[in-house]
């Protein structure tokens, strides 16, 4: 199967840099995959799960907080505040998070302090779906 | 000359006085450390999204955004509201640290101070109680400490700053900052963060040549064609920029806690060294005074032998 170079660029480490198959990234209206040879594209990333298969034959899964992704070349760059995979994620944190955000949420507040809190809300959910759903308890 | 007992007291207290600084300066370089770790850990990170911002402003060279500069409708206006986002420290007992970014901050400041067209977001709690002890109005509810700086942080920051500016409160943000260049130097900088600066990202060269190949076509089906942005490039570029300003912001404050943590440093080493100096002094003085008072008790045990001598002689007489 043709390949791709990828890069996976989080803002405190650079997350994966090699060889892919296929990626499969969240969106705003669903989720898109990225083969070999994709046309020159530039796109937001949302807040989600990203998917991603080396030559290897492994899967990989990373749970991403929102960037963007650049295909040029096939090259693909990934620049994302954060991305984990599901064994790093700390469940417990995660959950105090989400109940943080929402109680936030509850209260009345600017709208600024709703965008944060909505935002913060959506990484929480996205952390313990992904850890529920590859490393269930 | 002082006595032994006051010479003690001194040298005790100023023993004391070492110990804090000794174990601040400790403090300070693993903070520094730490804080060199993080700026380190998100250059790739910074670096990317510059490149991309690059990139699409070279396939979109006319493109009008509310975040650059070459927007329309900012051209018109005359009267620009600044505002000014300074990043000091939370402690004082960092050397000038503190008083080098107070002072450009207040240069630019009083410059438009009369007709009163600045908002000023102070980090820090120095540089809070600096300005509103000089009466300058800052943000009531912008509270935010520089210790420990975190993505989080910044990435809140920049949602007030860009809620602000989209609603026109403020048409320019500076942020004034202090930028390590090295262990021994650092230098207060005075950035201008929105709106952006489509010549901080590609040469002006690249831009014409890269309007001229668009020219003669129409510029938007050439380019749809190349490249896919998707859902639309004001869309990506509004993120993009967004991510700019908070990465810039985690950038400025992770430079100025560096800074702050090595100006402490570099300070508590020369007070360590100076409590050195001055016990030394002090221990050759304590040292001069104790044997001065010993001779003097030898001199009196033996002038007071001597006058019993004499006296038992003048009897035995």
């Amino acid at each position: 199967m043709n390949t791709f170079s990828l890069k996976i660029t989080a803002c405190d480490r650079v997350f994966y840099e090699g060889e892919c198959e296929i990626l499969i990234f969240p969106v705003e209206d669903g989720e898109m995959a990225i083969m070999a040879h994709h046309e020159q594209m530039t796109t937001t990333v949302e807040i989600g799960e990203l998917r991603f298969r080396t030559p290897d034959g492994a899967e990989h899964v990373a749970i991403v907080s929102d960037g963007m992704l650049q295909v040029a070349h096939n090259q693909v760059k990934v620049i994302v505040y954060s991305a984990e995979t599901p064994e790093e994620i700390d469940a417990f944190r995660a959950r105090a998070a989400e109940e943080r955000a929402r109680e936030q949420l509850r209260q009345k507040q600017s709208i600024m302090e709703y965008h944060i809190s909505r935002a913060s809300l959506a990484r929480a959910m996205a952390r313990l779906r992904g850890k529920d759903k590859h490393m269930p308890e | 000359m002082a006595n032994t007992r006051e010479l003690q007291n001194r040298i005790k207290s100023i023993r004391d006085t070492m110990k804090i600084t000794k174990a601040m300066y400790m403090m300070s370089s693993m903070k520094l450390r730490k804080a060199k770790q993080k700026l380190e850990n998100t250059e790739a990170y910074f670096y990317g999204l510059q490149e991309q911002i690059k990139e699409i402003l070279l396939h979109f060279p006319d493109m009008q955004h509310v975040f650059f500069d070459n927007r329309m409708e900012d051209m018109q206006e005359e009267v620009k509201k600044k505002a000014f986002v300074v990043i000091t420290g939370d402690k004082g007992m960092a050397g000038a640290y503190n008083h080098n970014v107070t002072k450009e901050a207040q240069v630019a400041i009083d410059a438009l101070r009369e007709n009163g067209n600045y908002r000023l977001f102070v980090v820090g709690e120095v540089g809070r109680r600096y300005f509103s002890g000089l009466g300058y109005h800052i943000e009531p509810d912008f509270l935010f400490s520089t210790n420990n700086p975190s993505l989080h942080r910044a990435r809140v920051i920049t949602e007030l700053l860009v809620e602000l500016y989209k609603q026109e409160e403020i048409d320019e943000v500076y942020v004034i900052y202090t930028r390590m260049i090295n262990s021994m130097q650092s230098v207060v900088e005075t950035e201008k963060l929105l709106p952006l600066k489509t010549h901080d990202f590609v040469a002006k060269e690249l831009l014409e040549a890269a309007r001229k190949k668009l020219g003669n076509v129409d510029t938007e089906t050439v380019a749809e064609e190349t490249y896919e942005i998707y859902p639309s490039p004001a869309a990506v570029l509004e993120k993009l920029a967004y991510n700019y300003v908070t990465g810039f912001l985690y950038g400025a404050l992770v430079e100025g806690n560096a800074s702050e943590e090595n100006a402490r440093m570099i300070a508590m080493q020369s007070a360590t060294d100076n409590a050195v100096e001055m016990l030394r002094l002090l221990s050759i003085e304590y040292n001069r005074v104790r044997q001065a008072a010993i001779t003097q008790e030898i001199t009196e045990v033996i002038g007071g032998a001597k006058a019993l001598k004499k006296k038992k002689k003048k009897q035995a007489r």
